[in-house]
């Protein structure tokens, strides 16, 4: 770390002085966002920084993410988005929950509770678990979902295909966190990486995913559910139910996709009539 | 070339070279002009030791830089390190608070949006050995979908500076371009039927596949294909087709 420090002092000076700046002024964050791994994600962590914000939920039901005022501020028209104003008055609009996730400890977690110094190793390994989860972690399970839940025929390939890649990405993560001192994925404290990773492994029932075979992936669960902002912020904006529905049996988790079926398969036909 | 903190010791960049994902970061090493050296193994190799002992994700590519003791994976991750430790005179990157968010959040859109779906079609378009049509179907729209975003925000930019951010090129840009280049074979389609209804999206990904960073990028791939005994696109010398490449799958010939 020392040598890393050296060499990239450039980096850790100009930062920590960005960063001291940035610090006094008062936030104007505006997360719009649903009740989602991703989404969840950005109001955890906010809770944990103890920042401000306000919210508005994003009826994905109703395409609310498609309407154009919000595609001004996602042109990809996903969730979660925010918004927030810069030192010189200027306005930021920022999509992708990984990268809103990095804005928000660069510009506000100057004290580093959540987050290393720029220039650090535990700052690019932070990145590594990251980028980890937006590249692989998500959009795997995300698929596992889809051919387990939504897809309007069971297509045994696709659901063995993506519940095996989830769970051997899961192996990694148990095999990392077992050896982790304290319980966390980078270094001695809760980061982004743990945040971001939290919302999609608590959901992993949905995609069919038991956390029985990854011991210290489900002690790991419960120990980011025990800090009052993770606590808090999960609930944002309405009531995350993941870890109370973890039980339930194949046939209620079909019974309650039914319910999301019908709007998931329309935004995929809208979204393929518009090209 | 002209990077002002060139490592004195070469990084360790481990490919296999097929896949896309290591000439993302190949690319980003080339037009910085970065001090790098190769460990090219098989594919086959990605999930054995010595591999995995660097990267616990049996995934490529991955990087050990002796200069600073670092040992990174994942090709955005690794981009970025490179980008803030090297590029001293942000070349690739912006020095601002806001025009570094946003080529961040432009890459994390990439390996989030572009890289898994692109992958996924590939995958069910050529190496599956069934042909599910709602997979491919589901795929190659997704891709669809993401080049209709990218050439909304391109239009949408100054004609003389058609970039993601800030009017030039970054590493943000340079992380589409090799799953890009990879779409007429991931299509099945003529380049003119791909880029049909994108033509911000086509100059910009032509200006980045004509720069000599990614000539010499793509010289290098294919002289660590010609070592493993792959042709361009994957498929081992004396099998013309992918068909009779699929063909060989199915049989687990391969």
């Amino acid at each position: 770390m020392q040598r890393v420090a050296l060499l990239a002092s450039h980096l850790i000076s100009s930062s920590d002085s960005t960063s001291s700046k940035m610090a006094e002024t008062k936030s104007d964050i505006h997360l719009y966002t649903a009740q989602t791994p991703n989404g969840i994600k950005v109001s955890m962590l906010l809770e944990e920084l103890g920042l401000p914000y306000k919210v508005t939920a994003i009826e994905l039901g109703k395409n609310t993410q498609k309407e154009p005022w919000f595609l001004e501020i996602n042109p990809n028209g996903r969730i979660p988005a925010l918004t927030d104003t810069l030192t010189d008055g200027s306005p930021i609009r920022l999509f992708e929950s990984g990268s809103i996730m990095q804005y928000l400890v660069d510009r506000y977690d100057t004290e580093h509770k959540l987050s290393y110094p720029r220039g650090t190793r535990e700052y690019y390994e932070v990145n590594n678990w990251l980028f980890w989860q937006m590249g692989g972690l998500g959009p795997m399970q995300g698929q596992a979902n889809h051919f387990a839940r939504y897809a309007p025929e069971k297509i045994k390939y696709g659901i063995d295909r993506y519940q095996n890649e989830t769970r051997r990405l899961y192996r990694v993560m148990d095999d990392h966190l077992k050896k982790s001192k304290s319980g966390y994925l980078v270094g001695d404290r809760c980061t982004i990486a743990d945040i971001a990773c939290w919302g999609w492994v608590a959901a992993g029932y949905w995609a069919g995913i038991s956390l029985d075979d990854f011991p210290s992936l489900n002690a790991w669960v419960d120990k980011i559910v025990a800090r009052p902002g993770s606590e808090k912020g999960r609930h944002v904006p309405s009531r995350h139910k993941a870890l109370e529905n973890r039980h339930q049996t194949e046939e209620e988790k079909d019974k309650a996709a039914e319910e999301t079926r019908g709007w998931v398969l329309q935004g995929m036909q809208e979204d393929a009539k518009k090209k | 070339m002209t990077s002002t903190s060139n490592p004195p010791k070469p990084i360790r960049v481990w490919i296999t070279p097929p896949g896309p994902n290591s000439w993302k970061t190949v690319f980003v090493l080339e037009e910085l002009g970065i001090n790098y050296e190769f460990k090219s193994f098989r594919f086959d190799d990605v999930k054995k030791r010595p591999f995995i002992d660097v990267n616990p994700n049996g995934r490529v590519p991955a990087i050990e830089d002796p200069n600073t003791g670092v040992t990174l994976w994942e090709s955005g991750a690794i981009n970025q390190y490179l980008v803030e430790v090297y590029d001293t005179e942000k070349r690739l990157t912006h020095e601002g608070l806001k025009e570094r968010h946003l080529c961040n959040q432009w890459l994390q859109f990439q390996m989030s949006g572009q890289g898994p779906y692109y992958g996924q079609a590939g995958w069910f378009q050529h190496l599956h050995p069934e042909k599910i049509p709602s997979a491919v179907e589901r795929y190659t729209k997704e891709i669809r979908r993401v080049l209709t975003v990218l050439e909304g925000v391109l239009a949408a930019q100054p004609a003389d500076a058609q970039w993601l951010v800030g009017g030039k090129m970054t590493y943000a840009d340079m992380a589409f371009a090799p799953w890009d280049f990879r779409l007429s074979e991931v299509l099945m389609q003529s380049w003119d039927e791909v880029w049909e209804g994108l033509p911000h999206v086509r100059a910009w990904h032509e200006r980045m596949v004509g720069l000599p960073s990614w000539k010499r990028a793509m010289e290098h791939r294919a002289r660590l294909m010609d070592e493993q005994g792959l042709q361009w696109n994957g498929v081992p010398k004396g099998i013309e087709t992918f068909t009779e490449y699929e063909e060989k799958i199915a049989k687990g010939e391969t």
